[in-house]
């Protein structure tokens, strides 16, 4: 599995799960306070929370690996978000457990 | 002809209970739904439990000695009077809430609509119970003087919370109603006046009456089939995980919100005073008050988010 096909998974599940596209959310690294004020499908933090649970559950499913999700105040950009979510994968992979 | 006995009669009549309480009435959505219980009846249930409970501010502060209290206890008070700021607008937001929920219910399951109708109907006592807890600690800093709360802090103290599902907002009162007992439970043991011990005391034992309410009705909206369990998770989560709610302001960064307050996010620590806390009794309580409304049981805040990742699916 290579780094580079989880974030793009990552990337496509979040966004399909908050009703944004990838670029709108990720290219412009916006923070968690701006995706669920543009997002239609978000009404607060609990329901971003369970986006990104359920883009967890989907790498787990089809990719094997299980992350745990770390707090982050709203004003987190995506980038970050995602580059804790990346190494975590990378760092279960160096170790050669899924944790699944 | 007799004649008429108008001699007034003198009637004995015991001081009302203030030891044995009526208990919060429990498994509601079943009880509406067999006709056990009607709202007149709910409300009646809900009448004696309030009146058992009820105690007099005025009273309690006479017996606490301005003069000594240690400097903890005046911080403990200071932070109490401004948290409880914020409970009015939350009981305001319920009674709203639960009456919209009610009216949308009413077609589609007349039970549920009554329990509804019923939480909304008990939030006028939870708000006036919250009364006595924000008058009594704001009128002991100003006797203390103590920084008055400007009104502009009040006001916005008040700002009404954004509306949510309402399994959620339930669940988020309840938790929130463990973590005031808690720190009132810590300051009464730490409270170096014994009148002020004892107002903290009836204080906590006020919140934790609250949390089963909010519980009870949080279990009906899981019984009824029309809520999801897994509302009642998230915000359990949102709370326990590692870094969440529970930590308040604590936490390395608290949300700055425009929308409204949240009372556990403004705990002020002055000259080196902290407030005394335990997240770990806080998640063991939290846990206990997640399997009374969900049947889903959990130990740790591992187990908690297995079990809400596998609810809340791909």
């Amino acid at each position: 599995m290579e780094s580079q096909s989880v974030e793009n998974f990552v990337r496509e599940r979040f966004a399909a799960k908050v009703g944004l596209s990838a670029p709108e959310i990720f290219d412009a690294d916006l923070t968690l306070a701006e995706v669920v004020m543009r997002s239609e499908k978000l009404r607060n933090s609990v329901d971003l929370m369970e986006a990104f649970a359920s883009t967890a559950n989907g790498l787990r499913k089809e990719h094997g690996v299980r992350v745990r999700l770390p707090a982050f105040p709203l004003d987190t950009r995506t980038s970050v978000v995602l580059e804790a979510l990346t190494d975590q994968v990378a760092a279960k992979l160096a170790q050669g457990t899924d944790a699944v | 002809m007799l004649a008429a006995n108008t001699s007034p009669r003198r009637v004995e009549v015991a001081p009302p209970s203030t030891k044995s309480y009526p208990p919060v009435p429990s498994d509601l959505y079943e009880a509406f739904r067999s006709g056990a219980h009607t709202l007149s009846s709910m409300g009646w249930a809900q009448q004696q439990l309030h009146e058992a409970r009820r105690w007099s501010v005025v009273e309690m502060l006479s017996h606490i000695d301005i003069d000594a209290m240690s400097p903890e206890d005046r911080i403990y008070v200071w932070n109490a009077g401004r948290a409880e700021l914020t409970t009015k607008p939350g009981a305001d937001r319920v009674a709203r809430l639960a009456d919209n929920e009610c009216r949308r219910w009413l077609d589609v399951d007349p039970a549920l609509a009554a329990v509804m109708q019923a939480c909304g109907t008990w939030s006028r006592y939870w708000n006036e119970e919250e009364a006595h807890h924000e008058t009594a600690f704001n009128q002991i800093s100003a006797r203390l003087g103590m920084p008055v709360v400007e009104d502009t802090t009040f006001i916005e103290f008040r700002k009404i919370f954004p509306d949510d599902d309402m399994l959620r907002t339930l669940t988020l009162l309840a938790i929130s109603e463990i973590a005031a007992a808690n720190k009132y439970v810590s300051c009464s043991r730490a409270a170096r006046d014994p009148g002020l011990a004892a107002l903290l005391r009836q204080v906590a034992s006020d919140e934790i009456q609250h949390m089963r309410y909010f519980s009870s009705f949080a279990r009906a909206l899981v019984d009824s089939g029309h809520y999801q369990a897994k509302e009642a998770v998230s915000v359990v989560y949102l709370f326990t995980r590692e870094g969440g709610e529970l930590f308040g302001s604590r936490r390395e960064q608290v949300e700055q919100r425009e929308s409204h307050v949240n009372w556990w996010d403004q705990i002020e620590t002055k000259d080196g005073v902290t407030q005394p806390d335990d997240i770990e009794r806080q998640r063991t309580m939290i846990f206990s008050m997640l399997k009374s409304i969900t049947g889903i049981t959990v130990t740790t805040p591992d187990e908690l988010e297995d079990a809400w990742m596998e609810l809340v699916g791909c």
